[in-house]
């Protein structure tokens, strides 16, 4: 549920990651995500809007599983324009849909791989589900950084950056509460970014930084 | 308490019994079922309402999850199609009849609204915790607006995740408390509580009956809305529900009350069924005892009743038979017909009751030797003469009515006479009557009869003593060999005397007061002295010599008289014994009486009594009078056998005026007879009696006898008799009876028949003197 101030806030912080893109050196960034009691949090999403110059656009494809009535993977992260196939694996039908602002769709019952792909031309978050089975959620971060990454497991996620200037956001599906973005200066040095995050037993679906 | 009343009162009371404690159980029963039922229907109303409302939060979230499962529902909410939303609000709340339907946002503001007056863009009144208490799939509460009470359910909203409440409500209102009450039975009233107070918000019960106290209610505490709290009372009026029972209680009082009463007339009834005829039977039975036996006893039934009357019946019948037949023993002699001692004593004592009628004459009859026609003709002859007696008597017309048999020869009879002179001449009428030969089997017997007459002259005389009166009289006419007596006073032994006697007799013996007198028999031929009869006198202390006339009939009667010969056999053979003694023996005749005959050991007596005083028994004679021999004539003799054995002489006194046929003299073992002295005393004054006498001589010598005469008082009769050839006299022409010492000195110059002692079986040796043959 995205407002309109909310939009214009995402275009302009696009156009100035673009600027800033053409940093020569790299340097490994690892992001270690914990929730407030030190737990690892996992499948949290990680981007890195470049700040000096903006990235060229991308025509990537990513493939959403449906496996055992859930969506595999449950948390994706794709940049802006990659084609999305939703196979389904189950020998049962399902109608995957989303009211999302940022990809509106939905694809009629089906059993197997659908004939066309979709294309989450907008960036934003995208919530995913079965019309058929309510329980059946996932989540789609379309951004326009080629910089992102989950965390895993023991909630880090680390990605080699060319050196500049960096906006770094984190989002996790059970998040509480927005996380609020920061600027990261990334040296050939490695780095190590602790990035504290709320979150619920149950998926919330809030607070996806623009 | 009658019999009546008895089984009445106790079959009512037992019935009566009965029914209170069936009643008293059934309407134990019935409270206890009213109650257990108002409590089993208030569990019910409890249950049907928990159904009513679950059944109603399911219909809630079905509708609820139908609208919020739809796509393009869910659709319209992502788009927010505020007014496709409505529509399909309303539409769904129709079609299940909810109050209300919203959509909220996660927040609670209402995006869209059917029913009641809550508008978009509001924020709905429910607080984020009760719509997470009510969340987890159509959970339900009570929601209570604006003092109405709605079933709320909410349901979210999910694309996929929640992002909006539909919330879905039913109103518990009247028409629904009316369902759960007609369903259940129960009052059902739904109450709210805000600020404290509480308010029927919907009730069934009437208006006004809502404070009645005989009411069991259950509550059912509903969720709390803010403030606010709602409540469920069911409940039910114990009076209603006891009602039916009631009803069914007072039917069985009803029934009860009539059957008891019912009962208690139908016992009555048989009571007095049974009782009645009960009583008559009761009356009847007493009268039967004081003799009344015609009482009719018609009870006319069938059953034990019946019966018991009939043997009753049988009874009295039987009963008055029997009484009459011993009436007739009781009064009435089987023989003759006549009445009997106990009638006649009767009739007389009624006869004497009744003073001023003319005096009471009353006639003891005995029939002369009648002994002597059962023994010589037979009994059947003897009570031929008797019936005909009996009638002879009966026939007398101034005796109809009051002839009796007193025993076996005797008869009496009473009559009123006109004047006490008559008595004589009635007397001899009944001599006359009985006089007659009387004919049995057409052969003549002559009998005649003895009469004691007495008569009651002052109407102060009782039965018995004119009845022994009459005996006296009687008893006087049969001494005096006369045919009828007349009572006179002299007659009658002073009553003291007579009682006294008896043991005045008892010491007379003792105390030696009898004296032996003796007066001597002579032989006619020659004159002289052959011995001396023994007689008794009594020096009585205060009544001086007495004659035996005076005590020997008393004595004959009681039985004294054995003592009494005992004791003169005793002393005359004692005194027999001195003479003998002194050279001088007597021979001695002493009386003996029938008694001592009938004394089987009276010969042993007598031997020992010769024995011990040592006098020979050819000394003694015994004289005894032939009635002697009536009772028992064959004992009798076997006892003269057995004297006469002992050497003992026999004599029969008063010869010729008793029974003793000629062959009973015959058989007996006699010596001497005696002849009466009314035969010797006649010899001068009637000339009839002298063949009489003379041939009473001739039959004694004819049986070997001698023949002793005496009551001789001239030399004319003396002589007489010694042309005759009486062997032996005696009289005043010789001497009177006399004491010992008179006796001894008359006796002194005198000259004595010699005696010959010798008996037939006397022992010699039994002797201690030689044998004597004293020759005088």
């Amino acid at each position: 549920m995205m407002t309109i101030v909310q939009r214009r806030r995402r275009i302009v912080a696009g156009v100035l990651a673009a600027l800033c893109a053409h940093a020569a050196s790299a340097g490994m960034v690892t992001v270690d995500v914990t929730t407030p009691s030190g737990a690892p949090a996992r499948d949290t999403v990680v981007v890195f809007d470049p700040l000096d110059a903006a990235p060229p656009p991308s025509h990537d494809a990513a493939i959403i599983d449906q496996v055992s009535k859930r969506f595999v993977p449950r948390v994706s992260v794709v940049r802006t324009g990659t084609s999305i196939i939703f196979p389904n694996s189950d020998r049962i039908r399902h109608q995957v849909y989303s009211f999302s602002p940022a990809k509106t769709f939905t694809l009629k019952l089906y059993a197997g791989s659908p004939n066309t792909p979709v294309i989450f031309d907008h960036p934003g978050l995208v919530v995913l589900g079965c019309n058929i089975h309510d329980n059946m959620v996932a989540y789609v971060g379309v951004v326009d950084s080629p910089y992102y990454a989950k965390t895993t497991d023991a909630g880090t996620a680390s990605l080699n950056l060319p050196a500049g200037r960096y906006r770094l956001r984190t989002w996790n599906p059970n998040a509480l509460a927005a996380v609020p973005s920061q600027e990261i200066a990334v040296q050939a040095a490695s780095l190590t970014v602790p990035v504290k995050i709320d979150v619920s037993s149950a998926p919330t679906a809030v607070g996806w930084p623009e | 308490m009658t019999l009546r009343t008895r089984i009445a009162v106790t079959f009512s009371l037992l019935l009566a019994a009965v029914l209170a404690a069936a009643l008293g159980a059934v309407s134990a029963t019935n409270r206890g079922n009213a109650e257990r039922e108002v409590q089993r229907q208030l569990d019910v109303g409890v249950s049907v309402f928990q159904r009513l409302l679950e059944s109603n939060r399911r219909q809630l979230t079905q509708a609820a999850q139908a609208v919020a499962s739809d796509y393009g529902f869910r659709e319209a909410v992502a788009t927010r199609d505020t007014d496709t939303l409505v529509s399909v609000l309303q539409n769904s709340g129709e079609r299940i009849g909810a109050a209300l339907v919203v959509l909220t946002s996660l927040n609670g503001d209402v995006i869209a609204a059917s029913g009641l007056h809550v508008k978009a863009g509001t924020p709905f009144p429910v607080s984020s915790a009760q719509r997470s208490s009510l969340a987890g799939d159509g959970a339900t509460s009570l929601m209570v607006d604006n003092g109405r009470i709605y079933q709320l359910v909410t349901v979210p909203v999910r694309s996929p995740l929640p992002v909006a409440w539909i919330a879905m409500a039913f109103e518990l209102d009247q028409k629904a408390a009316h369902e759960l009450a007609d369903i259940t039975g129960l009052a059902v009233t739904l109450a709210v509580n805000s600020d404290g107070r509480w308010t029927n918000v919907v009730t069934t019960l009437p208006a006004g009956a809502t404070s009645q106290t005989d009411v069991v209610t259950r509550r059912i505490e509903m969720s709390k809305w803010g403030n606010s709290q709602a409540a469920a009372i069911l409940s039910r009026s114990l009076a209603d529900a006891r009602a039916p029972f009631e009803r069914l209680t007072k039917v069985l009082f009803l029934i009860a009350a009539i059957s008891l009463v019912a009962s208690a007339v139908a016992a009555f009834w048989l009571a007095r069924n049974i009782t009645r005829p009960l009583h008559d039977l009761t009356k009847a039975v007493d009268q039967m005892r004081s003799g009344t036996y015609d009482v009719a006893l018609s009870v006319q039934r069938s059953d034990e009743l019946g019966v018991l009357a009939e043997g009753l019946h049988l009874m009295q019948t039987a009963v008055q038979s029997r009484d009459q037949s011993i009436r007739r023993l009781a009064y009435e002699d089987t023989l003759t017909g006549l009445m009997n001692r106990t009638a006649f004593g009767a009739a007389l004592s009624e006869a004497l009751a009744v003073a001023d009628a003319g005096p009471v004459a009353v006639a003891v009859i005995n029939l002369d030797r009648f002994r002597r026609i059962n023994e010589h003709l037979g009994y059947s002859v003897g009570d031929a003469v008797l019936t005909k007696m009996a009638a002879r008597l009966a026939a007398v017309p101034s005796v109809h009515s009051a002839v009796a048999r007193l025993a076996a020869d005797q008869f009496a009879a009473f009559t009123r006479l006109k004047d006490a002179a008559n008595l004589q001449s009635w007397g001899t009428s009944l001599v006359m009557a009985l006089a007659e030969p009387v004919f049995v089997e057409a052969q003549p017997i002559d009998i005649t009869a003895t009469l004691g007459l007495a008569l009651a002259a002052g109407g102060s005389a009782s039965t018995d003593e004119l009845m022994r009166c009459a005996d006296l009289a009687l008893e006087h006419a049969r001494r005096e060999k006369r045919a009828l007596a007349v009572y006179e006073e002299a007659f009658k032994p002073a009553a003291r005397d007579q009682l006294s006697l008896l043991g005045e007799l008892r010491r007379a013996v003792e105390h030696d007061e009898l004296r032996l007198f003796f007066q001597p028999k002579i032989e006619l031929k020659t004159g002289r002295i052959t011995g001396a009869e023994v007689l008794l006198r009594w020096q009585h202390p205060t009544r001086g010599l007495l004659s035996p006339v005076d005590f020997i009939p008393f004595a004959e009667q009681t039985g004294f008289i054995r003592r009494m010969t005992r004791w003169t056999l005793d002393h005359a053979i004692a005194q027999g014994a001195v003479w003998q003694r002194a050279g001088k023996p007597v021979g001695l005749a002493v009386n003996i009486s029938a008694d001592d005959i009938g004394d089987e050991r009276f010969d042993t007596r007598v031997a020992s009594m010769l024995t011990r005083h040592q006098m020979p028994p050819a000394l003694l004679t015994l004289e005894l009078t032939e009635s002697g021999f009536i009772e028992d004539p064959t004992r009798a003799l076997r006892m003269l056998d057995a004297l006469a054995a002992l050497g003992v002489s026999l004599s029969i006194d008063d010869f010729g005026t008793g029974y003793s046929s000629l062959s009973h003299l015959a058989r007996m073992p006699v010596h001497e007879v005696k002849i009466d002295r009314s035969f010797v005393q006649g010899l001068e004054s009637d000339p009839e009696t002298e063949p009489v006498v003379r041939s009473a001589i001739d039959m004694g010598h004819g049986l070997g006898l001698k023949v002793v005469a005496e009551g001789i008082e001239t030399e004319a009769a003396a002589a007489r008799l010694r042309s005759f050839g009486c062997d032996i006299a005696q009289g005043y022409l010789y001497a009177k009876p006399m004491p010992l010492a008179a006796f001894e000195a008359w006796l002194e110059g005198k000259e004595r028949v010699p005696v010959i002692a010798m008996p037939v079986d006397f022992k010699i040796e039994d002797l201690t003197d030689s044998v004597s043959l004293a020759i005088y």
